[in-house]
């Protein structure tokens, strides 16, 4: 059996993303592959945001000065050696976490740093205004 | 399957060949791919929309994988779809073993770097969870599901994500520019005719066609040895819709057609220079007034051919082969015209072979009995 495939999500369009639909089918399989989640600045985060025991990780990134942050369960990734300040790119589905937040839990969790994420980000917009114009807006 | 593409009216299995589309690695997103609906003609040949489609282009991160002994199955998420790839383990690596070791030494040991470079090769074709896979192949459906059975696959390393990204940005202007257009036939093909014909280039290569076989018809009946383009014009007319008979001199309607007069003589021009091209007709001299001569009613160039033949072959550089087909028409060239072909030279040598004047004794080499 195939999994479903995992569209594009943006650090910050996670969280709203996944509340809105929470109770739709999709929702529990919101597909997240987060382009430019910096795995846990070290600059800016104090806490050591690898938590092995639980299997949780959290990933922030800045954008317009806002810092998003992701939690990551790591069940299916490890073992797992984690570079703390690294950019990671993570593929799985969210789930609702105690306290309403959502968890993503990783299927694929891979070191990209370097990557230029500017240009990631024209891709991945790219992408989409392709498939707006084409197939029309989508079905929400 | 996706009821998106079933307005699209597939065309006949006869012209996809002429779609650059069908002969190329499509570089579809694997949501098109699975969506593709199958050919009503021929089992195996997909449509994204009018463009036929057999072998596809893929990359995207492994997500899913299954081992068995002679294949590897991945499924593949390129973030529009997943689709199963079919990748055979190449029997050569079976039994691949560490059966060379290393010697030590600093010596350069060519076996042991054949080994390494195997080895490389094969870690290549080795995937996991979270691999980028980029893979070509033929598309198939097996039990309801689309899969990609791989032609040639291979791991991306693609540490900072620039390969998925600049196809990324790449796929979006490829479906602009050449998969989400309706295939059409490029202008200098179609020429002036396929512009007034709604049908394209079918219909115009179809004329095209059949005014060639009215000319070779009419020639080799009444064993024509000479034309001018006027002569043979009527022939052509019945091929083109006349217009509505109107009195009238003056055109009422200002159409984007050219008249029929012009339509004719283009067709006739269009014709004649694929007839030179096969070597059926050529021209003696190049001279204002246009004459043709058929190539197989022209007794002078038969008898020129025949004398260099029979002249050349007994010069002691030609006794054993014979002359050269390229030497023969450098003679004739010289004798009879500067402007004959070589298409032209090897038709007159197929009539004459086909009559025993001459023999043929290598596919380029003639000779006299």
């Amino acid at each position: 059996m195939l999994p479903a495939h995992a569209t594009f999500y943006f650090p910050w369009e996670i969280r709203t993303d996944a509340i809105k639909d929470g109770t739709s089918l999709r929702t529990c399989w919101v597909f997240q592959r987060d382009p430019s989640a910096p795995f846990l600045c070290a600059q800016t985060l104090r806490l050591a945001s690898y938590l092995p025991e639980e299997s949780r990780a959290v990933l922030t990134c800045v954008r317009a000065s806002v810092q998003h942050q992701v939690s990551v369960r790591t069940t299916f990734v490890e073992p797992f050696h984690p570079v703390i300040g690294a950019q990671y790119i993570v593929l799985g589905e969210t789930e609702k976490a105690e306290g309403g937040d959502a968890i993503l839990h990783a299927r694929v969790l891979t070191c990209v740093d370097g990557v230029d994420v500017a240009l990631l980000q024209k891709a991945v917009d790219e992408q989409r205004s392709f498939f707006k114009d084409r197939d029309g807006p989508g079905p929400e | 399957m996706s009821d998106k593409g079933d307005a699209e009216e597939e065309p006949p299995h006869l012209l996809w060949g002429l779609d650059p589309v069908f002969k190329a690695f499509a570089r579809l997103y694997v949501k098109d791919i699975l969506q593709m609906r199958q050919s009503r003609q021929v089992p195996g040949i997909y449509f994204y929309k009018t463009h036929p489609v057999f072998q596809v282009d893929v990359l995207g991160t492994v997500v899913y994988r299954r081992e068995r002994e002679d294949f590897c199955c991945y499924g593949v998420d390129d973030s529009t779809g997943v689709i199963n790839c079919l990748c055979w383990k190449d029997e050569k690596w079976r039994d691949f073993g560490d059966s060379v070791k290393g010697r030590g030494g600093g010596v350069f040991d060519a076996e042991e770097q054949l080994r390494k470079l195997r080895e490389a090769q094969r870690s290549r074709m080795e995937l996991d969870i979270g691999d980028v896979l980029r893979v070509r192949g033929t598309v198939k459906t097996s039990r309801q599901q689309r899969e990609i059975m791989a032609s040639c696959f291979y791991k991306v390393s693609d540490p900072v994500m620039a390969v998925q990204i600049s196809r990324m940005l790449e796929m979006p202007s490829l479906y602009r520019d050449c998969y989400d257009r309706p295939f059409s036939v490029p202008p200098h093909q179609a020429g002036t005719a396929a512009a007034a014909e709604p049908g394209g280039l079918s219909d115009f290569q179809l004329l095209l066609g059949r005014a060639g076989r009215i000319l070779k018809e009419f020639l080799r009946e009444k064993e024509v040895a000479r034309f001018r383009p006027y002569d043979v014009e009527y022939l052509l007319h019945p091929l083109l819709p006349r217009p509505a008979a109107t009195p009238s001199v003056g055109q009422e309607l200002p159409s984007a057609a050219p008249p029929f007069a012009t339509q004719v003589w283009n067709l006739l021009k269009d014709s004649l220079k694929i007839l030179q091209d096969e070597g059926e007709i050529f021209r003696k001299v190049l001279s204002p007034d246009e004459v043709y001569n058929v190539t197989e009613q022209d007794k002078d160039l038969l008898a020129a051919i025949m004398d260099v033949l029979r002249e050349d072959s007994k010069r002691e550089k030609y006794t054993e082969k014979g002359c050269h087909v390229l030497h023969v028409l450098s003679s004739v060239r010289q004798r009879y015209s500067r402007n004959l072909s070589r298409e032209a030279l090897q038709v007159a040598l197929r009539l004459l072979e086909c009559n025993s004047d001459i023999i043929s004794t290598t596919d380029s080499h003639y000779t006299v009995l």
